[in-house]
C-alpha cells in the first residue's frame, strides 16, 4: 500500500488509542507495527504533528526503575477530531465495501 | 546499520532541514532502540525496523512545522469584525427571542395558578365564573409548559449556534496564521435520546391539553355568557 495513504490512516490508528489511554511513544509504535506493517520509526513523527496541530498533548510521568516516559495524551480537540475522523473513515469504508461487491456481482 | 550511526545521520538530516526540538526527537528514537534492545533485538535490526533516517527526517518537516500562512491575517480579522458586528446583532436577537418565550412561560404558568387558587391580584384578572376559571387555568399552565419546552429547545439551539459561529471564527484565524484547523460543529441542537424523547412527549401532551383546555374554557365562558363575544358581555376591558 502507499505511504503516503497508509500514514493517513495511521494518524486515525494513533488517535484511536490515545482515545482509549494515554501511551508513551514507544507504546503507540510497537501496537501498531503489530497490527500494520510500516516502518516503526513513522509514528513518531505522526506523533509531533498531532503534538503541533494541538490535537495531543504530553506529560511526563516517572517510572520504577528507568528514565520518565513522554506520555502523549488527547486534548478536547482531538477528542473531537477523532470522532470526526472516525466516522468519515467508516463512511468511507463502507461505500468502498459496497462499490467492490457490486463489482463481485458483476463477475459472477 | 548500528545504533550511533542511526542517530547521527537522522540528526544531520534533521538539522538540515531546520527542525526544532532535534535533541527531543533523537532521544526518543534513542528509547526506541533501549526497549528494543531490552527485547533481544540487535542494533541493526532494530534501525531496519525504524526505516531510513532521511526518510524519517522527511516526516518530520512535514509535520507541520514548514507551515505557510494561507492568506492574509490583517485582512482576515478585519473581515471577522464586520462579520462580528454582524452576528452580534442576530444573536441579541435569538437570544431575546428566547427570553421573550421564557417570561410567556412564567407569566402563563401564573396566571394560570392564579385562577386555579381563585387568587386575584390587585383586581387585575377580569371576573368570570370559577368552573370556567378552572378550564381556562388549565390551559394557561399546559401552554407555561409547551413554552417552557420550547424556550429549552430554542435556547440549546442559540447556543449552539453560537458555538458553531465561534468555531467557524477560529477556524478562519487559524487558517490565516497556519494553524491546525477545527472540525466544524453543527448548529443543529443536540440532546440526549432520551431527554429528546421525553421532550417531545411533553411538548405533545401540553400542545393538545392547552388545545383542549382552550376550546373547552372558551365554550364554558360562551355558554355561561350566552354570547360568543363573552368579554363584551362580562364587560371586560372597558374602564
Amino acid at each position: 500500500m502507499n505511504v503516503q495513504y497508509k500514514k493517513g490512516v495511521i494518524e486515525l490508528c494513533v488517535l484511536s488509542m490515545l482515545a482509549r489511554r494515554d501511551c508513551y511513544g514507544y507504546d503507540v509504535s510497537e501496537n501498531i507495527s503489530r497490527l500494520i506493517d510500516i516502518s516503526d520509526g513513522t509514528v513518531y513523527p505522526i506523533l509531533r504533528k498531532l503534538k503541533n496541530d494541538g490535537l495531543v498533548t504530553t506529560y511526563l510521568q516517572e517510572e520504577s526503575g528507568g528514565p520518565p516516559r513522554k506520555y502523549y495524551k488527547l486534548t478536547k480537540l482531538g477528542r473531537e477530531q477523532y470522532l470526526s475522523d472516525k466516522n468519515e473513515w467508516l463512511g468511507f469504508v463502507e461505500s468502498v465495501r459496497q462499490m467492490l461487491e457490486e463489482d463481485d456481482h458483476e463477475q459472477d | 546499520m548500528n545504533r550511533i550511526e542511526f542517530l547521527k545521520r537522522l540528526r544531520e538530516r534533521l538539522d538540515a532541514l531546520a527542525i526544532g526540538d532535534v535533541d527531543e526527537i533523537v532521544s526518543q528514537y534513542e528509547e526506541h532502540f533501549a526497549y528494543k534492545q531490552a527485547d533481544g533485538y540487535s542494533e541493526e535490526e532494530v534501525a531496519a525496523k525504524l526505516g531510513s533516517p532521511e526518510q524519517l527526517a522527511a516526516q518530520f518537516a512535514t509535520a507541520g512545522e514548514g507551515k505557510r500562512p494561507g492568506g492574509s491575517k490583517a485582512l482576515t480579522v478585519l473581515g471577522l469584525v464586520f462579520t462580528d458586528l454582524f452576528a452580534g446583532m442576530f444573536f441579541v436577537v435569538l437570544y431575546a427571542w428566547t427570553a421573550a418565550v421564557a417570561v410567556l412561560s412564567i407569566a402563563s404558568a401564573v396566571l394560570g395558578a392564579c385562577l386555579l387558587a381563585g387568587f386575584n391580584p390587585y383586581s387585575l384578572i377580569p371576573g368570570l365564573p370559577y368552573g370556567c376559571a378552572l378550564l381556562m387555568a388549565g390551559s394557561l399552565i399546559a401552554l407555561g409548559v409547551l413554552s417552557a419546552v420550547g424556550c429549552l429547545y430554542f435556547g440549546a439551539f442559540t447556543r449552539r449556534l453560537a458555538r458553531a459561529y465561534g468555531r467557524y471564527r477560529r477556524n478562519l484565524l487559524a487558517a490565516a496564521s497556519g494553524r491546525a484547523i477545527a472540525p466544524p460543529v453543527s448548529p443543529q441542537p443536540f440532546f440526549p435520546a432520551r431527554v429528546n424523547r421525553r421532550l417531545r412527549r411533553i411538548a405533545w401532551v401540553s400542545l393538545c391539553a392547552f388545545a383542549v383546555g382552550f376550546v373547552a374554557g372558551y365554550i364554558a365562558c360562551a355558554a355561561s355568557a350566552g354570547a360568543l363575544e363573552f368579554w363584551h358581555a362580562w364587560g371586560w376591558f372597558v374602564q
